[in-house]
């Protein structure tokens, strides 16, 4: 599903923030990317929707190559790709139900059917009672799941997520990560950045840490499990 | 906002096909244009300002524009007074004057042509000396000369093309003495042409001021709102879909700045009219003082769509690439 062949990513032509990584994630998989702060994780992500076009390498979604994409080709990519950030960013003065419903008119839905789709997807996030309110009077859980719907809502093949529980408490990141969960469990690749240990270590998921733009380790789900067991 | 109220009770099913609200282009503008209304309704204030300041900028040109058109409809009545006459010392018989008539109307430039005869010219003395009678006593019309008064077309009152007419005139046979203000002529029309290029200077840093200054408006506006270009080009927006509600929305608020200018703009010049007789030498509803033609009403409203359409267009480049 995505495959990046020898990228390298430089902002500036001294420094760069990816250094030849090569990695493979597979349809239907679940892996975090960890690391500390600049190690590159969120450059990467910024690969796999299209934000960035990579200095060197190939970056394949999809079995497409992203890095030589069309700038008017980006939009038909990010259709088949959620993306959920930290800092949620939603339209705080829009209702929940239009910041979903965004989504699929960008799609080009007719109305009854995106307000069926859109409070499906708020009650599977548990805030279709919310639907009609400011997201900026939400939670930060609440607009945290508002950010999931609205990656979600399409059914995309991959979701992408910077930092999603940053700002949460526990609770909340359970909440979230159960959600994670069950869009990979209904076919959507996940990818997920975070340094958040107890997440992963919670998830029993593949691990694929990075450091100062390299790859430095990864591990799989197995040993993972293995390493819980002990 | 409560449209949506009804579907909350019903039982969701699950997903099924989505009909699409129409393919391509057509399908769509219904959206947009439901977009753009939406915004300008969610983003009250900052439509204001953008309509208000759009107001005032085409308030300031059409207002320069009307002074200008009616100085400029003053200068065509003084250039009537531009006439070319031709002094005969006889009388001309009716077969005569026709004669020359029909030469004179066949040069390019000429526009009419009255011939005053001895009497006419002693009317016209008599008139102009009323109440000094006495000093026209003994003059009989026989020592008043007779004459051709051409008047020419609008493109011949300048300078060349007074002397170009005159010198046609002159080959004509039976024609010997030919008169016109030349002094008047030259001096009139050089000051109308640096009148015009003042007009045009000042007109043109106008314009430019005036979209400079909507444009930085919009451009604002729309930076305030660039977290709203940001997500949609996240959820996979093309930049046409993303760009049409803005461009519609700068459209209407570029009509909407254009009529309310021209309505005021209005309110002004009728108020001028009213009032303006107690401080003006002349009575401003008699002397001819006109509103602008319809044709630059047309264009101001023009005008407007257009600022607030390419204001939007050219904002919109800046921040579309998030």
């Amino acid at each position: 599903m995505i495959q990046l062949h020898n990228v390298s990513m430089a902002y500036q032509q001294d420094a760069s923030a990816l250094d030849n990584i090569n990695l493979k994630i597979g349809k239907g998989e679940f892996v975090f990317l960890t690391g500390p702060s600049g190690a590159g994780k969120t450059t990467l992500l910024r690969l796999l929707y299209g934000a960035l076009s990579p200095s060197r390498g190939q970056v394949l979604i999809d079995g497409q190559n992203v890095s030589r994409l069309p700038a008017s080709q980006i939009p038909y990519l990010r259709r088949s790709v959620g993306v959920v950030f930290q800092d949620f960013k939603l339209l705080q003065n829009r209702t929940v139900f239009e910041n979903v419903a965004i989504t699929l008119e960008v799609l080009g839905w007719g109305r009854a059917d995106i307000g069926k789709k859109v409070m499906h997807i708020l009650k599977q996030m548990g805030i279709e009672s919310k639907f009609n309110l400011i997201t900026q009077r939400l939670s930060g859980g609440e607009q945290q799941r508002v950010a999931l719907a609205r990656a979600l809502v399409n059914d995309p093949k991959i979701l992408l997520a910077d930092e999603p529980t940053g700002n949460l408490d526990d609770a909340n990141k359970n909440q979230i990560l159960s959600i994670f969960r069950e869009a990979n469990v209904r076919g959507t690749t996940v990818v997920v950045a975070t340094h958040d240990r107890r997440l992963i270590e919670q998830s029993h998921k593949r691990i694929v840490m990075l450091n100062k733009g390299e790859i430095v380790e990864q591990m799989e789900k197995e040993k993972n499990r293995d390493d819980q067991a002990i | 906002m409560n449209r949506w109220k009804k579907k909350k009770t019903e039982t969701i099913k699950p997903f099924k096909r989505p009909t699409l609200a129409g393919d391509g282009f057509g399908g769509r503008i219904g959206y947009f244009v439901t977009r753009a209304i939406t915004n300008i309704r969610q983003n009250v204030f900052v439509n204001v300002v953008t309509i208000g300041t759009i107001t005032l900028a085409l308030l300031i040109v059409s207002l320069f524009l009307l002074v200008f058109v009616n100085l400029e409809s003053a200068a065509e009545n003084w250039s009537e007074r531009v006439q070319v006459t031709v002094y005969f010392d006889k009388e001309l018989t009716s077969p005569e004057q026709n004669a020359l008539r029909g030469k004179i109307l066949a040069l390019p430039g000429a526009r009419s042509v009255a011939y005053v005869s001895r009497d006419e010219a002693l009317k016209r003395f008599k008139s102009r000396l009323r109440g000094q009678e006495t000093v026209l006593e003994g003059v009989r019309p026989e020592v008043l000369p007779t004459s051709f008064e051409i008047s020419l077309k609008r493109a011949n009152r300048d300078t060349l093309g007074v002397e170009s007419f005159v010198s046609a005139l002159k080959r004509i046979p039976g024609i010997m003495e030919v008169q016109y203000g030349e002094e008047w002529v030259r001096r009139f029309n050089s000051f109308l042409n640096f009148a015009r290029l003042l007009g045009g200077l000042l007109g043109g840093f106008l314009v430019v001021a005036v979209i400079f200054i909507v444009s930085n408006t919009i451009k604002l506006t729309i930076y305030a709102r660039r977290d709203e270009l940001e997500v949609m080009s996240l959820v996979g927006a093309t930049s046409f879909f993303i760009k049409a509600p803005f461009l519609l929305e700068g459209l209407m608020q570029g009509m909407a700045g254009s009529i309310i200018s021209i309505a005021l703009l209005f309110g002004l010049y009728e108020g001028f009219l009213h009032n303006a007789g107690s401080f003006l030498t002349f009575n401003p509803v008699t002397s001819g003082l006109g509103f602008l033609p319809l044709e630059y009403i047309g264009g101001i409203f023009l005008a407007g769509a257009l600022l607030g359409f390419i204001g939007s267009l050219t904002s919109l480049k800046r921040f579309i690439n998030v």
